[in-house]
């Protein structure tokens, strides 16, 4: 079994108990059965902003060290970022459309700065698409996903900076807001999220690997066939 | 429509995008080694 199919099983057996405590969750008295989006919405955020941060490292360790590991971890992590920010979104949407009754406010600065992140990291994807040489895709990228993640926490202390529809964090230095079954609920998903992504990681990884190394074999068998010379063809 | 149908095809959708995702780099992966 390779390493890959290992954390994928580990990942949905984490996501099937995980799924179980967000769904057995009790309703809450205002929200009712729209309070278990709470079980992947601020998990997914979470292993969003995590990937954010880990792309930062990727592309500061590439500016330092300059080799393939660290751009693979970069690009890699935002990919899997970008997914998760995603649903993010989406899960976000619904909920509000539920408890708040609509499921976008363009004036709110939580939502306005997660849609401008998700958009800046696809922009990420989209300038490594657009270069061929693999030493300037890496500069560049690297460039964009360290000063991108700033991006992270200026999302995360929105709703502390500015007034905003979005409430302010559920766990803080003086407990939480939320009851023990709820809280749990949220924090398994977290531990199931994280595998999940380690999962996705780990086979992006090796989707990279696999095609730099298929890419340097045609270039060889490339440069082994050329076209003959005149002197080398004989007369029929 | 019921809290439950949204909050079930909530989790669909989500878990959904993560299951394609997984199935693409799986798919890439195995045409790059073809």
């Amino acid at each position: 079994m390779t390493r890959v199919r290992v954390l994928m099983s580990l990942a949905a057996v984490a996501v099937g108990i995980g799924l179980w405590f967000a769904l057995t969750a009790p309703p809450d008295a205002l929200q009712g059965g729209y309070s278990r989006l709470l079980g992947i919405h601020p998990p997914s955020m979470w292993v969003a902003f995590i990937a954010f941060g880990v792309t930062a490292l990727g592309s500061v360790m590439w500016l330092v060290k300059k080799t393939d590991r660290w751009d693979r971890l970069a690009s890699a992590s935002v990919e899997v970022g970008v997914i998760f920010t995603a649903i993010g979104l989406f899960t976000g949407m619904v909920w509000g459309q539920a408890v708040w009754g609509t499921p976008w406010d363009w004036q709110d600065p939580r939502l306005m700065s997660t849609a401008v992140m998700f958009f800046v990291y696809l922009g990420y994807i989209a300038l490594r698409n657009a270069i061929d040489d693999p030493v300037v895709r890496a500069r560049r990228s690297a460039i964009l996903g360290t000063i991108a993640v700033v991006q992270v926490p200026l999302v995360y202390f929105s709703v502390n900076l500015f007034r905003t529809l979005h409430q302010t964090q559920s766990i803080r230095p003086d407990g939480s807001t939320m009851p023990d079954e709820m809280l749990l609920a949220m924090f398994v998903n977290m531990g199931a999220f994280m595998v999940l992504y380690a999962a996705l990681m780990v086979a992006r990884i090796e989707v990279a690997k696999s095609e730099a190394a298929a890419a340097s074999e045609s270039t060889l068998a490339g440069e082994a066939v050329r076209p003959p010379r005149l002197s080398e063809v004989e007369d029929v | 429509m019921s809290e439950t149908v949204v909050v079930a095809g909530t989790y669909l959708i989500s878990y959904g995008l993560i299951v394609g995702y997984a199935v693409y780099l799986h798919l890439r992966r195995r045409r790059s080694q073809d």
